[in-house]
């Protein structure tokens, strides 16, 4: 209840900051340097938000990309900028950016033998660990519930290390290449135990 | 289980990710020991990444969080937990200046709430999404 009479206050707070402080963010935003962040698009399209809190506990959040909050001593308020400043101020940052990670999904017969389908992806993942100058990989293996958690931790595992194997024996070099076990607990398909289902008998290949 | 859960804990203090491009030069602070950064140094917690006045450097971090820094930049990792299995996510990190280009990762998917951003003026909290943010000297 106080956090929603807080949040109430706040926002008739800054709608009446932004009204007067409009002309002058316009002003700043152009000349003196200053902190603040701008929310961008997600690379997958959508936009997430972001929710500062300042210094003082004032809060104020973005949801749309493109809009920014100056992150001003005194708390957080709303900001105007162009795509040009974004540009100057971002531009290095945002071009030094890796590409992003990649996953990909291995599906197994049943043991530790992956489906034919599945071995002719292997040179997509070798291809994405090529690609990055210093690539680290996480395979996670999981299964289906049949069988106790415990023998299915250990074969998530031998699926997860079969994976790690097949890929080194191609050639693959990377930093790192961690071969772990979610067993039973992680299903893509929830089941009731004891359920024979091809889709939950996986390995996830993560190339960072 | 209990073995397990440790095992990971453990591993994710060692290596929280890896510096994946870099131009210009930069250093990692680790501890007391100041070392030049390349493409494929490995970041461990509490790390501090400084950038040099015409470089830039980016990095991704163990849960596939990416971060990318301008020139004259600092940053640090202070809090770093990704063990999905047993629900230990937090991801906590500082901008000290510059300039930084923050993209989620698993942590901000599973947990929002565990993802902070800390600048001189305000914490950044974070809900699955992509910003940039200055922090002017």
């Amino acid at each position: 209840m106080r956090e929603l009479m807080n949040s109430t206050r706040n926002k008739a707070f800054l709608a009446r900051r932004s009204a007067i402080g409009l002309a002058g963010a316009l002003l700043i935003a152009g000349c003196a340097p200053q902190s603040y962040l701008v929310l961008l698009e997600n690379p997958g399209g959508g936009t997430g938000k972001v929710l500062v809190t300042g210094p003082g506990g004032q809060q104020a959040s973005v949801e749309r990309a493109g809009d920014a909050l100056a992150l001003a001593a005194d708390g957080p308020r709303p900001l105007m900028v162009d795509g040009d400043q974004v540009q100057r101020d971002f531009g290095a940052a945002l071009a030094a950016q890796p590409p992003l990670p990649e996953s990909f999904l291995l599906y197994f017969e049943g043991g530790e033998r992956l489906t034919a389908e599945s071995l002719a992806r292997l040179p997509a993942i070798l291809a994405a660990i090529g690609r990055r100058p210093a690539a680290d990989v996480s395979i996670i293996g999981h299964t289906d519930t049949v069988g106790n958690a415990s023998a299915n931790e250990g074969l998530g595992l031998a699926r997860a290390e079969a994976v790690r194997k097949l890929l080194e024996s191609e050639g693959a070099k990377p930093l790192e290449m961690n071969a772990t076990s979610h067993g039973e607990r992680n299903p893509l398909i929830p089941t009731p135990d004891e359920t024979q289902e091809p889709r939950n008998r996986r390995v996830e290949v993560t190339v960072r | 289980m209990l073995a397990f859960g440790l095992s990971a804990h453990a591993e994710d203090n060692a290596r929280i990710g890896y510096v994946k491009t870099l131009s210009g030069d930069a250093n990692i602070v680790s501890g007391e020991t100041t070392s030049a950064a390349r493409v494929g140094s490995a970041l461990k917690l509490g790390d501090r990444i400084i950038t040099g006045a015409n470089a830039s450097l980016g990095l991704i971090l163990k849960d596939n969080t990416v971060l990318s820094l301008g020139p004259d930049t600092e940053i640090s990792v202070d809090d770093y937990l990704y063990a999905p299995a047993r629900e230990a996510l937090r991801l906590d990190a500082r901008i000290l200046r510059g300039t930084l280009h923050y993209i989620s990762g698993v942590i901000a998917k599973l947990k929002p709430e565990a993802v902070t951003v800390r600048t001189p003026t305000g914490t950044i909290g974070v809900r699955g999404t992509r910003f940039v943010v200055k922090v002017a000297d």
